[in-house]
């Protein structure tokens, strides 16, 4: 249960955001709004857990708002422009997420540039291709298309059954085999990683590749909830993933934290502000306030147990 | 000096003096854009560029270009403008990203000496050489007046969603500001919840939806553009809520802008009325005021201030509309 020590203060935080909405609204605690929630945060937590595959062995995928972008981008014009029936449109945009993912890895682990670096590049790149691609306009999907965003299985709708099946996934792959400990390790220590034989190039290259994909996956939900692509498509994730990341307990510096239940603890909080707000009528600039706070917290809590671990390592 | 000779250097300096005339003089615009982010940019860019040629070549001035979007980032922007200062073009126009921030580029272009055009958007914070664009105050009155006399009509009680622009967009504010002054005052529209987009379909979407959630009685929407359409269509399905006028679930739907989803969905019948706003007045407008300046001649509006009013487009009206960029011919 170690990997659940940096969640302790967590779920009281979340009780304490659920009691105080639910008091100031008469519809935030009812099973349809918990359910409209869900399905409102399914493109970010699929996209964080590609993110905090990242995170594990201490790096950063910053590009992948931009992946979810282009990508997505690619399935609108193959059905719009090219009658490619959707299910093969959205395929490809999974194949680009995984191949962008590859182009990460490539430079982070072949060309050896720093991976917050990289991926900052790549970020500013994809977008453009996008941009270049639609004529930075808004783009609507044919209607048969779009009515897909809103499809229920039973009560749920179906990205939330998506974004379930992720995130059991990536827990799996993370805590229950050896990509997942390797990647741990590297982010405990690369060069100690290296020291012992683990294939560190290969795994960061991996969990490159992984976030490319569930960046892609990201993009088409999120694609499929609006309806359209348009310019705003994934802008600003990559940030909101890290802040999810980092408030769901997974440590930036690497090696500690875990996808279940942080991932979707920490993107829960952040949706629950904004639905929560969004329900009182609150002046919008709060939610920005509040969610910095947050953010600012996490953070510092991350930085005092990183700093106490270094000083028992030192000690020792 | 022979008469022959007199005649020939006569003409001599008319063909020089006529040539002159006809040859037009290069004047560099700077076009700054916010952001190119859905169809009326584009189709401003399109007119400006088509206008520039037709008013340019009757005025004798031949219009070059250099073009620069800054992706929806202030910051970006202002550095593109200093670029284009640097660059020593004969004038700016800038749609801004943000109505305040927008003013520190107006004054740098001022002590450069390069008269500035703000486009659509009016600074906050500056005063511009001149401001075109549509009157979005008239735009949100129209559009509400003509809704309130619709519910009244069909003896309806608004309860309505708004769903505003950016909040540095001061566009998006006069549109609901004359919204809520007219609505407000009307005992016909109550708005029950007012939420800001930030021009992000996402969140025309989930604003929808956490708004329908909250406000299950809502009735009514204005939308302070229907750019993002596909995403409020898609928000109103996922609650069973978007039906045709006629049909028991119907949400009576104002909007502003009118762009090519919308005039589709006014056809069907899913949007009751709204506002256009003329991609082409707005351009040819423009044009007509940087000749003005080119020339270095007043610019001929109240205050320099030169706003072409949008026209109310309703189910009964849609297809008859002249000139209306966003409706397939």
């Amino acid at each position: 249960m170690n990997h659940l020590k940096p969640l302790v203060g967590l779920p009281l935080v979340l009780v304490a955001i659920l009691t105080f909405f639910s008091v100031m609204t008469s519809h935030f605690a009812t099973a349809g709004n918990i359910n409209a929630m869900l399905h409102a945060m399914a493109p970010l937590v699929i996209m964080s857990c590609g993110m905090a595959l990242v995170v594990f062995s201490g790096k950063l995928d910053i590009s992948i708002g931009s992946i979810a972008f282009l990508s997505a981008t690619l399935a609108v014009l193959l059905i719009n422009d090219h009658a490619v029936p959707p299910i093969l449109a959205f395929l490809a945009s999974l194949v680009a997420g995984i191949v962008l993912g590859a182009l990460n890895g490539f430079i982070v682990v072949v060309l050896g540039v720093n991976a917050l670096i990289a991926t900052l590049g790549t970020m500013i790149a994809l977008r453009g291709i996008a941009l270049s691609l639609t004529g930075a306009v808004l783009i609507p999907l044919p209607t048969q298309v779009a009515r897909l965003g809103n499809l229920t299985i039973g009560p749920l709708f179906a990205d939330i059954v998506v974004l379930v099946l992720v995130v059991i996934a990536a827990h799996i792959v993370h805590r229950h085999t050896v990509f997942g400990r390797r990647l741990n390790a590297i982010g405990n220590g690369e060069d100690a990683a290296r020291r012992i034989g683990l294939p560190v190039d290969r795994t960061v290259f991996a969990s490159f590749v992984l976030s490319g994909f569930l960046a892609a996956l990201g993009g088409i939900v999120a694609l499929l909830q609006v309806g359209a692509i348009s310019a705003y498509l994934g802008r600003g994730m990559e940030f909101t993933a890290v802040a999810v990341v980092v408030v769901g307990g997974i440590s930036l510096f690497g090696g500690r934290g875990a996808i279940l239940p942080g991932i979707l603890l920490g993107a829960f909080i952040f949706e629950a502000i904004a639905n929560g707000l969004n329900q009182m009528s609150a002046n919008p600039y709060a939610y920005q306030l509040i969610t910095g706070l947050i953010i600012f917290l996490a953070m510092y809590v991350d930085a005092m147990q990183h700093r106490r671990k270094a000083a028992v390592r030192t000690r020792r | 000096m022979s008469m022959r000779k007199i005649v020939a250097a006569t003409l001599v300096v008319g063909v020089a003096l006529a040539s002159t005339a006809v040859r037009a003089e290069d004047f560099v615009v700077g076009l700054s854009w916010n952001a190119m982010d859905n169809q009326l940019p584009v189709k401003w860019q399109e007119y400006l560029l088509s206008e520039a040629k037709a008013q340019g070549e009757a005025a004798g001035i031949n219009f070059k270009w250099v073009i620069n979007v800054a992706d929806a980032d202030p910051a970006r922007q202002a550095a593109n403008i200093e670029d284009l200062i640097n660059q020593g073009v004969n004038l700016i126009i800038a749609r801004a990203e943000d109505d305040a921030a927008i003013g520190a580029s107006i004054r740098a272009a001022d002590q450069a000496g390069i008269p500035f055009i703000t486009f659509d958007r009016p600074s906050s914070t500056a005063k511009p050489t001149a401001h075109v664009g549509g009157d979005s105050y008239d735009q949100g009155k129209t559009t509400a007046e003509a809704f309130v006399e619709l519910l009244k009509a069909n003896g309806v009680k608004g309860e309505c969603i708004e769903l505003q622009g950016s909040l540095t967009d001061v566009n998006a504010m006069n549109r609901s500001k004359a919204w809520h002054e007219v609505t407000d005052a009307s005992g016909v529209v109550k708005t029950l919840v007012s939420v800001p987009t930030e021009w992000n379909p996402e969140l025309f979407r989930s604003g929808t939806v956490n708004a329908l959630r909250a406000n299950p009685q809502a009735n009514c929407m204005f939308l302070g553009s229907d750019f993002a359409l596909p995403a409020v269509q898609s928000a109103l399905e996922g609650a069973g809520k978007w039906a045709p006028r006629g049909e028991a679930n119907h949400v009576w739907i104002a909007t502003q802008d009118v762009f090519p989803e919308a005039v589709a969905a006014i056809q069907s019948k899913y949007i009751d009325l709204g506002t256009t706003y003329d991609a082409y007045a707005h351009s040819k407008e423009a044009i007509r005021v940087a000749i003005q300046v080119a020339k270095g001649e007043g610019v001929d509006c109240p205050d320099n201030i030169c706003l072409a009013k949008g026209r109310l487009a309703t189910q009964e009206n849609i297809g008859t509309l002249e000139n209306l960029w966003s409706r397939a011919e």
